[in-house]
């Protein structure tokens, strides 16, 4: 998490970027997770990031593919930090992975000021989570498409609960069972509509 | 009995359309989804939706009482669970 330093700000740095190129910043970085639960919990529930959209996606093309969900957390600008769970995969971890490539590759999310940064600090400790640290950089201070629709959001919400169901479960988990749980939450709610009318 | 929940959203019109064309499917929209039913097996012939393979294997949003026991580039077929 960065902010910027009141350096940058004094300097009334355009915030559109540079001109000359019509890229405007990241519409989505993506990352596999194989702990979607612990996915969830940290980005959706200790930093408040809304689970926008997810997908439940059949395996298809190369044989090595696997059944998946791809969830997508609003991380402000219409952008998302993405994921992808792959049903039936075991955890990997490159053992022989240098520290420094370890280090250097990172996401930073933008807050636009310093108490921006320290609320996002609070909830993360607060939520027994240790901090590795805190810099003040030269430039910025850190703690270390499409269009969605209203549908989006309340799939988002119902997959992420179906996942997390099928995870707890003592089934193994599978894209039959997500797409099981699926139903049978949509048609809970759908009857707990209809009683609030 | 079986259902299949497609998200209510323009990208997969096509394949709930398709689904719902079949004799005897029965539709119904519930909040954010379109939901197919029939007694029977359902089965919707991939091209005759028109999408493509990314809108295609991620159109199904949940399977109430069936069993998919097909999902490829042809078709999507569910089968009620007696």
């Amino acid at each position: 998490m960065t902010s910027p330093t009141a350096q940058v700000r004094e300097q009334g740095a355009d915030p559109r970027g540079t001109p000359g190129h019509p890229v405007r910043g990241i519409n989505h970085m993506a990352f596999p997770t194989f702990d979607p639960a612990g996915t969830i919990h940290f980005y959706r529930d200790v930093l408040g990031l809304p689970l926008v959209q997810t997908m439940q996606v059949k395996a298809w093309g190369p044989e090595y593919q696997r059944d998946f969900v791809h969830f997508f957390f609003d991380i402000g600008n219409a952008d998302c930090l993405a994921f992808f769970y792959y049903f039936g995969q075991e955890s990997y971890t490159d053992e022989n992975l240098p520290p420094l490539l370890d280090l250097g590759r990172h996401v930073a999310l933008h807050v636009d000021t310093l108490e921006d940064l320290d609320g996002l600090q609070k909830r993360i400790e607060d939520a027994g989570l240790k901090l590795d640290m805190r810099v003040m950089h030269e430039t910025v201070e850190s703690i270390y498409v499409r269009e969605l629709t209203a549908a989006d959001a309340v799939d988002a919400e119902v997959t992420a609960q179906a996942l997390l169901d099928v995870l707890a479960s003592d089934g193994e988990p599978t894209l039959d069972a997500l797409w099981a749980r699926k139903a049978e939450l949509i048609t809970s709610r759908a009857r707990a509509a209809q009683g609030e009318r | 009995m079986t259902t299949l929940y497609f998200l209510d959203a323009a990208e997969f019109t096509d394949v709930s359309a398709v689904a719902a064309a079949q004799p005897g499917a029965r539709v119904e929209r519930l909040p954010g989804y379109v939901a197919v039913t029939s007694d029977g097996p359902i089965v919707v012939d991939r091209r005759a939706t028109g999408v493509r393979h990314a809108v295609w294997y991620s159109a199904l949003a949940a399977v109430g009482d069936g069993r998919v026991v097909q999902y490829d580039k042809d078709a999507l077929k569910v089968e009620p669970i007696l």
